[in-house]
């Protein structure tokens, strides 16, 4: 279900499902503020990002809400174990591990537009963001993930 | 800059390829939770101490609001991203009235409830479910389509001094709960026929079938034309739709027999 996968990501954590629950029994009360023609999904997971946004708030606890990879050593596994393979996931746990680290709204922007696959104006629409801050903040964040990125990158070619 | 945009659609791909790994927990049966949400805030209405009126309303508010969400939950897995969305609805025995802010879809379109047969006046008789009503001010009608397994039975009148008349009757009762919903809207009037409480409903709304085991038909979808008339007795649900007056539609309903 592509509104609680948003709510999870979007950092509802273990209470994904309550928010979702609460952002379905609000859409159905607001339902005449939806404009007929306007695309129906991002309109509903504004209402899930906001839920979301709501949990987060009141909850503060950063480390529960971190998005996770399955383990380096088991996708490797699964994948019959090639070095590439492994290398790859480890990558990846370094790229989410960065984006977990990012400040909220460049994180939030991250998630609608690659792990929501969402495009910039629906990223906009889910976020209520100008279409103007949404590209500003994906560059942004793009930017300090190539800095959170390279010298990490530099250590492990050194140390290894 | 070509190596900085480089990097960037190269950390993308690499962003998507993450999130199609990312882990996420499953989902929980959302349609029954939602549900038990919606009872329950009913539940939670009921027991504020209020004037008789106000309770009632706001249980009727309540009831309304939970067939709007497990009509629109249908619609969600039924029907295409931006379709028209239900700001009121009502449903009675299985045909339910949208009323959308505009209109969705231009009428006459190919719109079709399931299982459309024609045949004449007396086969039909035997296949419906109910006993079917002809008005006499109207005559025997032009063509009768019997649809949904005898559920539906709809006479056409083409000749008629308004163009073409449509009566559909079928097996169900109107609601009281939604009767009332319905009642309160701005182009909604309650009227009498023969005895038997009616609406009449000024122009067009978008009209959608809904079976037996409440699923929208999305093919029947369909923007009625002129006016509205509905009706019913405790077995039968009649809609009478036309470019007609009300004093028109009310004397064709109360000569049907």
């Amino acid at each position: 279900m592509r509104a609680h996968r948003a709510a999870f990501l979007l950092g509802a954590g273990e209470e994904s499902d309550d928010v979702v629950q609460e952002a379905f029994v609000k859409a159905f009360r607001h339902l005449s503020r939806f404009r007929i023609g306007e695309p129906f999904a991002p309109w509903l997971l504004r209402i899930v990002a906001n839920e979301a946004k709501n949990v987060t708030r009141s909850r503060r606890r950063r480390a529960a809400l971190a998005l996770r990879l399955p383990s380096v050593e088991s996708s490797a596994a699964a994948a019959g174990g090639p070095a590439d393979e492994a290398l790859a996931a480890e990558r990846r746990a370094w790229l989410v591990a960065a984006v977990n680290a990012l400040p909220d709204r460049e994180r939030q922007v991250l998630v609608c537009r690659y792990f929501l696959d969402l495009s910039e104006a629906e990223t906009a629409r889910v976020l209520a963001w100008p279409r103007g801050s949404v590209k500003s903040r994906i560059s942004r964040a793009l930017n300090r993930l190539r800095g959170l990125l390279v010298p990490g990158e530099q250590n492990r070619v050194s140390s290894g | 800059m070509a190596d900085r945009a480089g990097w960037q659609s190269a950390v993308e791909s690499e962003l998507r390829a993450a999130g199609r790994e990312l882990e996420v927990p499953p989902a929980g049966d959302l349609t029954a939770a939602v549900r038990r949400r919606l009872e329950g805030q009913a539940a939670g209405h009921r027991r504020v101490p209020a004037p008789g009126a106000g309770i009632l309303r706001l249980r009727l508010g309540w009831r309304a609001a939970l067939i709007l969400a497990v009509a629109f939950l249908a619609a969600l897995i039924a029907t295409p991203q931006g379709r028209a969305v239900i700001s009121h609805a009502f449903r009675f025995g299985g045909v339910e009235i949208r009323q959308g802010p505009g209109p969705a879809r231009s009428p006459g379109s190919h719109a079709a409830l399931p299982g459309e047969r024609q045949m004449p006046l007396e086969q039909a008789r035997r296949q419906a479910s109910f006993p079917v009503l002809v008005p006499a001010a109207l005559g025997r009608p032009g063509e009768v389509v019997v649809s949904d397994r005898g559920r539906v039975v709809s006479l056409f009148y083409r000749r008629t001094p308004y163009g073409l008349v449509r009566i559909d009757e079928f097996a169900g009762r109107l609601d009281q709960v939604y009767f009332e919903k319905f009642a309160g809207l701005r182009n909604v009037t309650r009227v009498a026929v023969n005895g038997t409480k009616g609406l009449w409903i000024k122009g067009p709304q978008e009209l959608v079938y809904i079976t037996r085991s409440g699923v929208p038909v999305i093919a029947s979808a369909r923007l009625t034309t002129g006016n509205t008339l509905v009706w019913g007795t405790r077995q039968v649900v009649f809609r009478l739709e036309g470019n007609l007056g009300k004093p028109a539609a009310l004397a064709i309903a109360s000569s049907a027999h």
